[in-house]
């Protein structure tokens, strides 16, 4: 029997902070364990089979975080599990009724909207890549070689599938939001 | 930020916000303030951690509460006299919003 799991592109596959939460508790019930989260947990996961645990997690982004953030968690109980880019992963072990991190919508909706920020960062960045590969490729295309041109071009293509990805994705969450909130 | 401003975004203000402040005329820190929310409203509301910790920054960098001791593991805050002046007004709303109210809570005789 199997004691590993490997999931790819987790975090991308479950792009809604509360999907990717109740995804990780589900494994954790069918047995399924992280032990850390690292910078590249959110392209790749190790799972380690163990005995069912009764889990809450919590998907938090916090850009830049004060120096008290990791202890206002530690002192409600919840174990930092590490972090990948600014999300921070926090466990809970619970029996009864399940803990919650965030206790009011107002918080609920700040968490999605620094996700959706934190997401629109990529989304500029991939949007003026494209942009300036495709004015490049179209203004001063005398200048390039048909060969540097292709490939401009296909850089363009590829930025903007990208881009998007991600807007359908910030599109997503907010909707998602929404629904939570209704 | 300035009173008016500070008016504007605050009031009317949401329950959570309103019992950490009440909470901060004295000084807590964070699962303090949770665990005094908690007695007051009987159970009714249990502050998280992300909220608590999210609603203090906010808090503290418009100047309404204030950080009094800073060691590494327990951040205390208080409010300052611009949060006072906040929770007055927040509490004045409130006071008007029960006074119109009251005869809805009489018991039928």
């Amino acid at each position: 029997m199997k004691n590993k799991k490997i999931v790819f592109f987790p975090a991308f596959k479950r792009v809604v902070p509360a999907d990717f939460e109740n995804w990780l508790e589900h494994m954790a019930a069918e047995g399924w364990h992280i032990e850390r989260v690292r910078q590249w947990s959110s392209i790749i996961m190790i799972f380690k089979k163990g005995k069912s645990k009764k889990y809450r997690f919590v998907y938090d982004l916090q850009a830049v975080p004060g120096k008290d953030y990791i202890p206002t968690y530690e002192q409600f109980g919840w174990e930092c599990l590490g972090r990948m880019a600014s999300v921070y992963i926090w466990r809970m072990e619970y029996s009864g009724e399940r803990p919650e991190a965030f206790t009011d919508n107002e918080s609920i909706v700040g968490r999605d909207k620094r996700t959706i920020a934190a997401v629109s960062v990529s989304f500029s960045l991939f949007l003026l890549g494209a942009l300036a590969a495709t004015i490049t490729a179209v203004f001063f295309s005398g200048s390039l070689s048909a060969g540097d041109r292709n490939q401009l071009i296909a850089l363009a293509v590829f930025l903007i599938i990208l881009a998007i990805l991600l807007g359908t994705v910030m599109i997503y969450i907010y909707k998602k939001g929404k629904q939570q909130k209704e | 930020m300035n009173e008016e401003k500070a008016v504007k975004k605050y009031i009317p203000m949401t329950e959570t916000m309103f019992f950490i402040l009440l909470s901060l005329q004295q000084e807590h820190h964070g699962y303090g303030i949770m665990q005094y929310v908690r007695q007051l409203t009987n159970n009714r509301i249990i502050l998280g951690a992300g909220t608590i910790y999210n609603s203090l920054s906010r808090l503290e960098s418009d100047g309404l509460i204030k950080a009094l001791s800073d060691d590494d593991r327990r951040k205390t805050y208080i409010t300052t006299e611009l949060g006072k002046k906040i929770l007055q007004a927040e509490a004045k709303r409130i006071a008007e919003l029960y006074k119109n109210v009251k005869s809805l809570l009489k018991e039928p005789r």
